[in-house]
């Protein structure tokens, strides 16, 4: 059977990175004495991919995995055994059996809200901040991309879907982002912020929280 | 603003996380990985137990998570680790004025009462001192006061621990299990006490493998070591090492911590027994573990099955000097292969020698990943083999390798070492020789019977004289000397099929080789080479030259003098004061024997008498023979 599971990186493993996520949960599965299914082959592994990777560093309550079983698991079963073998910081919040859907779930992914704390590192005026943060949504934002051919420069407008401040006070300030994030690539938060930095003219330091990754489950029948 | 301690942690704890948060391997740093021990309480002794390297390699060392097990069994004690930070985080930590941090509770290190270190090879001792001065403790034993922590080391560099003599305060000699909680228990003693530094460590020199060398003087004449003379009557005249006797009730690892990134030896290690048999003569941890001591195949099996559980790790590795010797290895090899590959439980066996690895044994591993085999013949002719004592011979190798390849290995690693003593040009032409013979063996082979294509990798370390061994009085060959060799061999290796030469001289193994056998002078170049940025010296990138050569230079000494002197067998020693059990005459017979080319047999055979007339109170293996029970 195939289950998919959301779960939540919180800030006691925000630093692990995508790679040591997957030994993470495959080490998590044994523990709970999951009966996985493994790929054939020469070097056989378990057959668990994640919807898409979380930046180092960011914590999330919304990531999205598959993982295929040998046997029937009940959702619930799955996420009681699985939560008692986690270490903290990681759980599963909710699971369901994907019934026979076989594809990825990676392009079934839309759109991300991101919650951002930003600690300026000199008080920065609200008018100012609010004035910057809205003007990332009108023309285009041209940033530095590295790519395998070297260093691009691209338009990342068409990615932000949505910028707006949220909660203020002098040194500080929280801003709600939606950006497209889909199996063609995504919003890349880092290089917005580089643009908002240059455009306000401080630099401030960040926390950044994935609160929802936007699926379409319309294929999955449920 | 509310400065109560509680902030203030609060506030430094974000501070470090911020400074984590800016490094490339954030994970190195963070701790909280599952199993790690939490203790509250007011009043814990808190022990660091640091390792001179990284996190990657530090968390791989079986030997500190025992200890890291032992002292958190304590009730009094509260241990948390510490790795070298790598240079990205030593420049952050210098730029911030932030204090190096243990990984449980982020505290720095200066707040510890005891500060151990791992000493696992020569070439770390630059990174103590970046973790002392990062953590604003002075390098020399000497200007800490009263409130400074007491900075403890173990480990096998101990049997000649003299160049770091000025900067450590106590050593611990051998086995640690029981050591280190007589040294708490004492520590915990003078501090209810309120001893002084002194008093507490004349208190502890006398538990028998402590060693605290303010109590001792060195002496030296014509440039040479001469003496050491004590300056502290109650400090003992020789240190004897300890070793644990019955090893399969020793405390073990406990709960091991399941790290987050991936680390060097990221599996369950299976630490069949302790010590070895064989008596390579170039070979410290064939002398310093001995007498051989083995734990039992179900004690093992009950710890594999239990920390497979905890953990979750996906292999199981049987990991010993010689893990072939294993007295149940014929039982255990496919004890371990039924039970865990079953459940996708990959087993390795990094040390098992050809000649006690069989052929059904290899079979069986059929099922499991083929992680490459290797084979350490160590020297290509067996003239020299029969010099340093390598009972292996090219019959036994050969026919090894062909059940392998027909088992369905392709990969193959061979290790050798050039510059043994009384190696000639024909013995190092006799690697390639073998590695021919090798290549030979695969590919004469029917295709359908063997792999695609054979990678045969032939390594060539360079020979370092070692204390404690029948060749501490060698010398290292010169650098002009290590390059021709390695020359010779490389064209001789040139077009051997499926043969790929790696070798790998480097001005550490000189280094290293001159700090195995050097004394107390060499604190002060190390701490000048430190001033000049020597760090992770073991690590080719890292290695600074340079800095070396000016602070050899400052201090008028060499590198030469300590790595490519013969000394004599009548000479002092700068280690003699250590106790390694394996006595001086027996070291100077092995010498001998090893230029008239003989043979001293495995100790399962006989008994070569390595204890002098103590073998009856060391060796259970030479009582077990005495009894007629053998
Ligand atoms: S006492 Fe004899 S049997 Fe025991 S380690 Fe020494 S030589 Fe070997």
């Amino acid at each position: 059977m195939r289950i998919i599971a959301a779960f939540s990186k919180l800030e006691p493993v925000k630093f692990v990175s995508h790679l040591d996520m997957q030994r993470l949960f495959q080490r998590a599965f044994r523990r709970a004495e999951l009966p996985l299914s493994y790929s054939k082959g020469f070097n056989p592994h378990p057959l668990l991919s994640f919807a898409t990777a979380l930046s180092v560093g960011y914590t999330s309550e919304s990531e999205y995995f598959d993982v295929m079983l040998d046997e029937y698991l009940s959702p619930e079963e799955f996420t009681r055994r699985v939560n008692a073998a986690l270490p903290e910081g990681v759980r599963i919040t909710s699971a369901l059996d994907a019934g026979d859907f076989k594809g990825s779930l990676t392009p079934l992914m839309r759109s991300a809200d991101y919650d951002a704390v930003l600690s300026f590192d000199a008080p920065v005026e609200r008018e100012r901040l609010e004035a910057a943060v809205s003007s990332l949504l009108d023309g285009e934002l041209i940033v530095d991309k590295k790519t395998k051919g070297g260093i691009k420069s691209v338009d990342i407008r068409p990615m932000l879907l949505e910028a707006s401040v949220a909660d203020y006070s002098e040194n500080h300030a929280r801003l709600e982002i939606r950006g497209v994030l889909s199996a063609e690539g995504g919003l890349p938060p880092e290089l917005l912020f580089g643009v908002l930095e240059e455009r306000l003219g401080a630099s401030f330091s960040r926390r950044v929280h994935r609160k929802k990754i936007e699926m379409d489950w319309s294929d999955l029948k449920l | 603003m509310n400065f109560s301690a509680s902030t203030t942690a609060e506030e430094r704890l974000e501070r470090i996380n911020a400074l984590i948060s800016r490094v490339e391997k954030p994970t190195r740093y963070m701790g909280g990985e599952l199993n790690m021990r939490v203790k509250q309480g007011e009043g814990l002794f808190r022990f660091a137990l640091c390792f001179p390297d990284t996190y990657e390699i530090g968390m791989s060392h079986l030997g500190s998570r025992i200890i890291y097990n032992v002292l958190n069994n304590r009730e009094d004690t509260y241990a948390e680790r510490c790795y070298a930070p790598w240079v990205d985080m030593e420049a952050l930590l210098r730029e911030s004025g932030e204090k190096l941090f243990s990984l449980e509770t982020k505290r720095p290190l200066d707040e510890f009462h005891v500060i151990a270190f791992s000493l696992l090879y020569e070439m770390c001792y630059t990174n103590i001192l970046t973790m002392l001065e990062l953590s604003g403790i002075p390098l020399r034993s000497c200007e800490r006061g009263e409130d400074a922590p007491l900075i403890v080391a173990g480990g096998p560099c101990v049997c000649n621990s003299e160049p770091i003599a000025e900067i450590v305060d106590v050593f611990f000699f051998g086995d640690g299990e029981e050591l280190v909680n007589e040294f708490m228990d004492a520590y915990a003693e003078g501090r209810r006490r309120g001893a002084k530094k002194r008093e507490l460590l004349l208190d502890l020199c006398a538990i028998p493998g402590v060693y605290v060398p303010a109590f001792y003087r060195a002496e030296y004449e014509n440039g040479q070591f001469a003496r050491l003379i004590k300056t502290e009557e109650a400090a003992p005249d020789c240190i004897e090492r300890r070793i644990v006797r019955d090893l399969d009730r020793a405390e073990f690892t406990g709960d091991l911590i399941v790290p987050y990134m991936s680390i060097v030896h990221d599996r369950i290690a299976l630490e069949l027994f302790r010590g070895c048999t064989r008596g390579c003569r170039f070979c410290q941890a064939g002398f310093i573990y001995r007498p051989i001591r083995e734990r039992r195949m179900s004690t093992l099996i009950e710890y594999a099955d239990e920390q497979l559980k905890r953990t979750g790790h996906d292999e199981v590795s049987l990991f010993s000097l010689s893990s072939g010797d294993y007295s149940e290895i014929h039982e255990m090899v496919p004890a371990v292969l039924d039970r865990y590959t079953k459940n996708r439980i990959s087993v390795s066996f990094p040390s098992l020698r050809i000649d006690s690895f069989l052929k059904d044994d290899l079979e069986k591993m059929q099922g499991v990943r083929k992680t490459g085999l290797t084979f350490a013949p160590e020297a290509g002719t067996q003239r020299m083999r029969d010099i340093i004592n390598k009972g292996v011979n090219e019959d036994d190798l050969l026919r090894t390798v062909k059940d392998a390849f027909e088992a369905g290995w392709q990969g193959v690693k061979l290790y050798f070492m050039i510059g043994l003593p009384g190696e000639t040009d024909e013995d190092v032409l006799g690697i390639a020789e073998l590695a021919r013979k090798v290549s030979r063996e695969f590919y004469s082979m029917p295709k359908d019977k063997r792999g695609k294509g054979l990678r045969c990798t032939v390594s060539a370390s360079t020979f370092v004289p070692k204390p404690f061994t029948p060749f501490q009085w060698e010398p290292q060959i010169d650098v002009d000397e290590v390059l021709r060799r390695q020359a010779l061999l490389r064209q001789a290796l040139k077009g051997i099929r499926g043969v790929e030469f790696n070798c790998h001289f480097s001005e550490t193994s000189r280094l290293e080789a001159c700090f195995a056998r050097g004394d107390r002078r060499l604190a002060e170049v190390m701490i000048g080479a430190y001033r000049r940025g020597a760090r992770f010296d073991s690590w080719d990138e890292h290695f600074k030259k340079e800095a070396w050569d000016e602070s050899f230079a400052e201090r008028g000494l060499s590198v030469d003098m300590f790595a490519n002197r013969r000394i004599s067998t009548d000479e002092p020693l700068a280690w003699q004061h250590m106790d390694a059990l394996v006595t001086l005459d027996y070291l100077k017979k092995e010498h001998e024997r090893a230029f008239e080319g003989i043979v001293t047999p495995d100790c399962r055979e006989k008994c070569n008498g390595c204890f002098g007339q103590k073998c009856a109170t060391h060796c259970g293996m030479h009582s077990a023979r005495a009894e007629g029970s053998l």
